[in-house]
Formats: structure tokens, C-alpha cells, sequence
């Protein structure tokens, strides 16, 4: 997953209206049990924004790790023995459980299973049989990210 | 509606008979790409099949869906067998095409990049990719003949769809004509048979 600009709009909206919520009414004067209410539910928006943040953090540290391996990982292939959903939806995409046989040449043939979020085409297409590009990790083979 | 719906029938109907196609009132294409999964059946009406354009058979035909407004479509839809092992997925649409607007996610999976190395391609199309396609095998697809056919050949709404061997070419005229379904017909057989060639390499 990967934060959009619309998501960047929500983690801002939240963060800068939480903030004010804490900060506003106590400036403005209000008397303490009012500036408590509205500050408290301004600090649960706040900890929403700063949880989007780290994960929004953590999304891109991974997709930077992915890019390593495409960029200097072993090129192989990854045959598609089974795939199936499991009602599990994010954003409209289904939540895929593949079951591949990897073979990356000097590493050999395994069968792994791997769980992937795909949009609904790509989903109807996970068919027993299908070959996909994949490249393993160099440094840890086991490792490894699949081209669908 | 009914009229346009006649209409649009006539202009299938004129454009199989002049190019020896079958005739279909409609048709069910599944979920093969993006554009085809914004219709909730998937489905063309009318339709026509039979030979595109070069040695490319497949199907064209009009396909509408509601996403809180009406989206209308005519597409050609050809296989690309052994594609997907070179290019899972490729997908090269008109600039400023719009086929929903009704959902705004914040996050979003990471499932495709931009390709943006031919600048007469970029200002007409944005073309996307899986995240890790191969970037040489993209830079002999589009060689310099095709880069020149797609940027000032096929209709000025053309965009295409690769996705698991299914290719599927489209425009937004509501109502082409038959000269434009050919125009539509021949700009896809060209991509098929390009991707097709350049896998056979």
C-alpha cells in the first residue's frame, strides 16, 4: 500500500484540525470542562494522523526495499498452482492467497505461498498455470517479489 | 435513448456487413482489464466479431456503465497469447480520461508505475506499468516506429488496455461511426500485433 495525495489531505486535515482542537479553546478562553471535550477528541485526531504518518512511513520504506530487489535481485519465474480469495477487500481490491512454485536460476524450484492485495482484473486472472516474472532477494533468497 | 441505442445498432450493423464481421446483439467479455471491470457485466452491446485489422481477430463493441453518471465506450478486444510473461500488464490511456468518479481512497495498493521515457508518447498518453516491469523490454516494445504510429495515428481519444494476454483498444466517441470502429478495429490489431512481435524475439 502507498499513501496518495488524498491521503496526505486526510493526514493534514486531521493532524492541523486535532491540533487546533487541542489548542483553540483553551486560548480562546473557554472555561476547562468545554476545552477538555473538545481537546480530547481533538487529540484522538491527532493520534489518527500521526498513525496514517508511520504507516504511510513504513509503507515507503518497503517499497524502496521492493525497488532493491527488482534492481539487483535474480530474475526468475513463478508458476501460479492455486489462487483463491479471501473475503477480504481493501479499497474495492481483494486480498489474493497464491500458491506459486518459484524457480530462480543457481537457486532452484520451491513452492511458497504469498498473500497479495490486486485490483479485481488482475485478480480474475490468477489461474493455475500462470508463469509471472519474479526476482529473488541476492542476499536472501527467500525473499523474493512477484511481477503480476 | 431507444434512438441512439437504434443508431448505434445501424452503425455495428453497417460496419460488419462492409467488413464481413458477425454480427452479435450483445455480448459478455468478463473481467479481463480495468476498463472492462468498471461495467459491472462486463458487457458489450452491440458487438461484432471476427478479423480487426491484419491477422488480428477478436470482438468490438459499445460498452456503457453507470458510476454515478453514464460512461459510454466502444472497444476492441484482442488476445495477445505469451504476453504476459514479458509484460503482465500495460496499460497506455488518453491523457485526461476519466472512467470513474465516484471513490477517493487515501491509501491505495502499489500496483503500477509510469513509464515516461518517450516524450511524443507522454503528451498524449499516460502510460503504466506493473511496478516491476522490466524497462528494456518496454524501451524495445516501443520503438520508434510504434512511438510515431501512436502518437499521431490511431483516433485522438484511442487508449489500450494490456492485461494477461487480453488487449483491449477503446474511444469515447459515443457514436463513432463505422469509419471510426475501423479506426478503433486497426489501431488495436496494430498494438496486438506489435506486443506480439516484439514477444516472439
Amino acid at each position: 500500500m502507498q499513501i496518495n495525495r488524498t491521503g496526505y489531505f486526510l493526514v493534514a486535515l486531521f493532524g492541523g484540525l486535532g491540533l487546533a482542537m487541542c489548542a483553540v479553546p483553551a486560548l480562546a478562553g473557554a472555561n476547562a470542562e468545554t476545552s477538555l471535550i473538545i481537546a480530547s477528541t481533538g487529540f484522538i485526531f491527532v493520534l489518527t494522523a500521526i498513525g496514517l504518518g508511520l504507516y504511510a512511513r513504513h509503507a515507503k520504506r518497503k517499497a524502496a526495499h521492493n525497488d532493491w530487489i527488482f534492481q539487483n535481485g535474480i530474475r526468475g519465474t513463478a508458476t501460479l498452482l492455486e489462487a483463491g480469495g479471501s473475503n477480504t477487500t481493501v479499497n474495492e481490491m481483494p486480498l489474493m492467497k497464491l500458491q506459486l512454485e518459484l524457480d530462480f536460476p543457481g537457486i532452484g524450484k520451491r513452492q511458497v505461498r504469498r498473500r497479495e492485495v490486486m485490483p479485481v482484473f488482475t485478480a480474475h486472472r490468477m489461474e493455475a498455470g500462470l508463469v509471472l516474472p519474479a526476482y529473488a532477494n541476492p542476499e536472501n533468497p527467500a525473499e523474493f517479489i512477484l511481477v503480476w | 435513448m431507444r434512438s441512439a441505442l437504434a443508431d448505434l445498432g445501424a452503425t455495428y450493423a453497417a460496419f460488419a456487413a462492409e467488413r464481413g464481421l458477425e454480427p452479435v446483439p450483445a455480448l459478455g467479455l468478463g473481467a479481463l482489464t480495468p476498463l472492462l471491470v468498471e461495467s459491472k457485466h462486463c458487457q458489450v452491446e452491440p458487438a461484432a466479431r471476427g478479423r480487426l485489422g491484419g491477422e488480428v481477430d477478436g470482438v468490438v463493441g459499445h460498452l456503457a456503465y453507470k458510476r454515478n453518471r453514464t460512461f459510454r465506450f466502444n472497444v476492441a478486444l484482442a488476445e495477445v497469447p505469451g504476453s504476459t510473461q514479458f509484460v503482465p500488464r500495460l496499460f497506455c490511456v488518453r491523457k485526461g480520461r476519466s472512467t470513474r468518479d465516484d471513490e477517493f481512497y487515501g491509501f491505495e495498493a502499489r500496483y503500477s508505475k509510469l513509464w515516461t521515457e518517450s516524450t511524443a508518447l507522454n503528451q498524449r498518453y499516460t502510460i503504466s506499468t506493473s511496478p516491476y516491469q522490466d524497462p528494456n523490454w518496454m524501451r524495445q516494445l516501443f520503438s520508434p516506429a510504434l512511438v510515431d504510429y501512436l502518437a499521431s495515428a490511431p483516433p485522438a481519444d484511442f487508449s489500450f488496455e494490456l492485461a494477461y494476454g487480453a488487449l483491449l483498444g477503446s474511444v469515447e466517441d459515443d457514436d463513432p461511426g463505422p469509419d471510426g470502429l475501423a479506426a478503433l478495429c486497426e489501431a488495436t490489431a496494430r498494438v496486438a500485433e506489435r506486443v506480439a512481435q516484439e514477444c516472439g524475439e
